[in-house]
């Protein structure tokens, strides 16, 4: 790393966990799974930062766990805007000793290299959220309602890390009409059901400044037209010096699989729910692959356990009170 | 207390159950909606605050006078970076927001104030011996989320190899609290802030919207209901703000309790006709959420742009 300020610096995922997933789980483990610890499809829900000060956070609610987990977990009706879908696993322990005695390295290796297959296999083009996999590890105390947890969200550790060359408010970057026209082209893509929920996108500027969005897979389709390209984003960060986490694998995804080494970003942000123009950000990266990547079976390395001051982030929530039956029976008494 | 709120309860869950929902329209007489009416009013509401949106919650709570997928209304993650508590004060002084007041004692904030007077109704306000919460203490030493009451049996992450919980050194990633690349700004620009998500249920024995609190503290975990207590307005907190289960969502909610809410809406909607505005029925939601954050000052949640609240005659 020649100069140290100018590599791109992501904003980590936040996560957050309603009581009605611990609750539903609770159920599910109790009726159904028993002790029975093989992993779970969940799916987390994030939307782009839509209120200024606050970033966005991956959210596990009760429709999280499938109330009939199968392979087909992921599918959604689509069309919520304030609900985009992530594909996740959920590994639960049923006891501390063998929560804490966890593989976590080997955990977050194999997601990512799910990932990684995705991308390989165009599969990410299909289904763009699935460059946002994420794990879930716990510990489900039944007998205490109590819950002890931590996440990950796996990222390829890009070395060298990538290079930021520069970073503007999207209405800075952009000249006025461009600003309009993106503005109001991503309106009604987040209006219209089909595409709302979808957090990748390709924004294409012709060159007498209209804008359109396009899907990940008409990718080729642009290549030969005549504009320029921005690879958009859903960003769940707030703030105007950092993109968020999402960015990071959809760099590695546009470097692996299409081949473009200086990538022109938008981290699309709202507020109200609309788009605004000055909170999102258009950045300029460049980025370089590693010659290991070329071999066949190679996994990049992986970072993304959730932090806070640089020590893994557990968390634990108790539904004691909503959930132990004999302090419901004292309170209705 | 307690007692009396749960007689009530039991009477408004049976009466509930044995009587129909309303049909009739009563939205200018009483200032209450009917089913359907609810329903064009949240419709409404989610298109034009799209941070809004319709939830369809567990099949087995679900109401069947409302349709499957439009259950209650939610909307997520919204923040309040200040406590109502300390947020009155410097209303106070700085001469606020005028708080209409009747003999029945339910305020709601005009939508053009003047400075408040001074007179104000100083028995109305709870003192604080009755409030239960006073300020410091509350922030101080009540845990902010469940369960940690003297919980020394939380298996103590701590107890792993300090080693083992570091991460490894990531240089692009943003460090919560501690930046690696230097030349970065400082880590001022991480704001954390308690977040609210706000549903609103329709409430069939009172035939009116009701709103709902979900608190989580500045690390996202769920905040005790009474700890919410000190984001709603302190004439409020004790009178029409209560902790109850939520028809839909698991576990406690605090809920401003919709008793009154079809006579303000009544008097919003008189004040509106005496200035001559014809209030439609689809705004209803975007009247009540402004009267809502009358009791909710410091969290901002989206109820309105520029908009017409009903056809000027």
């Amino acid at each position: 790393m020649a100069d140290s300020s100018k590599v791109l610096v992501f904003r980590q995922m936040d996560s957050k966990v309603e009581e009605g997933f611990w609750a539903r789980y609770s159920s599910f483990k109790l009726n159904e799974l028993g002790i029975d610890d093989s992993p779970l499809p969940i799916t987390g829900f994030f939307k782009p930062c839509s209120r200024d000060g606050v970033p966005e956070t991956l959210t596990l609610l009760t429709e999280s766990l499938s109330s009939e987990p199968s392979e087909k977990y992921f599918s959604f009706e689509g069309g919520n805007r304030n609900r985009c879908p992530v594909p996740g696993t959920l590994y639960n322990s049923n006891t501390m000793e063998s929560f804490r005695a966890l593989d976590r390295g080997t955990l977050l290796k194999n997601e990512m290299g799910k990932i990684w297959n995705d991308i390989m296999s165009g599969k990410v083009e299909e289904e763009p959220n699935f460059l946002l996999r994420f794990l879930v590890i716990s510990y489900a105390d039944l007998k205490r309602w109590r819950f002890h947890y931590l996440f990950a969200f796996p990222a390829m550790d890009l070395k060298p890390p990538v290079e930021l060359l520069s970073l503007h408010s999207a209405s800075k970057y952009l000249n006025s009409e461009e600003t309009e026209s993106l503005s109001e082209a991503l309106n009604k893509w987040r209006n219209s059901s089909l595409t709302s929920d979808v957090s990748f996108f390709l924004v294409c500027i012709t060159s007498n400044s209209v804008v359109t969005i396009k899907l990940l897979k008409d990718w080729k389709d642009t290549q030969s037209e005549n504009c320029k390209i921005l690879y958009g984003f859903y960003d769940p960060s707030n703030l105007q010096t950092n993109p968020g986490w999402p960015l990071r694998n959809f760099l590695s995804f546009i470097s692996l699989r299409w081949k473009v080494e200086k990538i022109c970003f938008l981290c699309y942000r709202e507020s109200h729910g609309l788009a605004n123009m000055e909170l999102s950000l258009v950045g300029e990266a460049l980025i370089s692959i590693s010659q290991d990547w070329n071999f066949p079976q190679y996994v990049p390395k992986a970072v993304g356990w959730e932090t806070n001051m640089r020590k893994l982030a557990f968390k634990h929530m108790s539904l004691v009170e909503s959930m132990d039956p004999t302090r419901l029976a004292i309170s209705a008494a | 207390m307690v007692l009396t709120q749960k007689l009530h309860e039991a009477f408004k869950g049976t009466v509930e159950r044995i009587t129909g929902a309303r049909t009739v329209s009563a939205f200018k007489e009483k200032g209450v909606l009917s089913v359907s009416e609810f329903v064009v009013a949240g419709d409404n509401l989610v298109s034009k605050c799209p941070t809004w949106s319709w939830e369809a919650g567990e099949s087995n709570k679900r109401k069947t006078y409302l349709p499957p997928n439009k259950q209650y209304l939610i909307t997520r993650n919204v923040p309040c970076f200040k406590r109502a508590i300390s947020l009155e004060e410097e209303y106070e002084a700085a001469g606020g927001e005028l708080l209409l007041e009747n003999d029945d004692d339910d305020g709601w904030l005009a939508t053009h104030g003047k400075p408040k007077e001074n007179k104000c109704d100083e028995e109305d306000i709870p003192s604080m011996d009755t409030l239960e919460i006073d300020n410091t203490r509350a922030i101080h030493s009540i845990p902010t989320y469940f369960g940690s009451e003297k919980d020394e049996d939380i298996p103590d992450m701590a107890g792993f190899d300090d080693s083992e919980n570091l991460v490894e050194e990531d240089p692009a990633t943003l460090q919560q609290s501690a930046y690696f690349v230097a030349h970065e700004p400082d880590d001022d620009n991480i704001l954390r802030t308690r977040t609210y998500d706000i549903s609103i249920t329709y409430d069939k024995y009172y035939q009116t919207p009701r709103v709902w609190l979900t608190g989580y503290d500045e690390s996202r975990m769920p905040l005790q209901p009474e700890l919410v207590l000190q984001d709603v307005s302190q004439d409020h907190a004790h009178k029409t703000v209560t902790i109850e289960d939520h028809p839909h969502l698991p576990g406690k909610h605090a809920s401003v309790h919709p008793c009154k809410h079809g006579a303000v809406m009544k008097k919003i909607i008189d004040v509106l006709m005496s200035r001559g505005v014809e209030p439609e029925v689809d705004k209803y939601l975007f009247l009540f959420l402004k009267f809502v954050a009358s009791v909710i000052p410091t969290i901002e949640y989206d109820y309105t742009m520029d908009f017409d609240l009903g056809s000027t005659s």
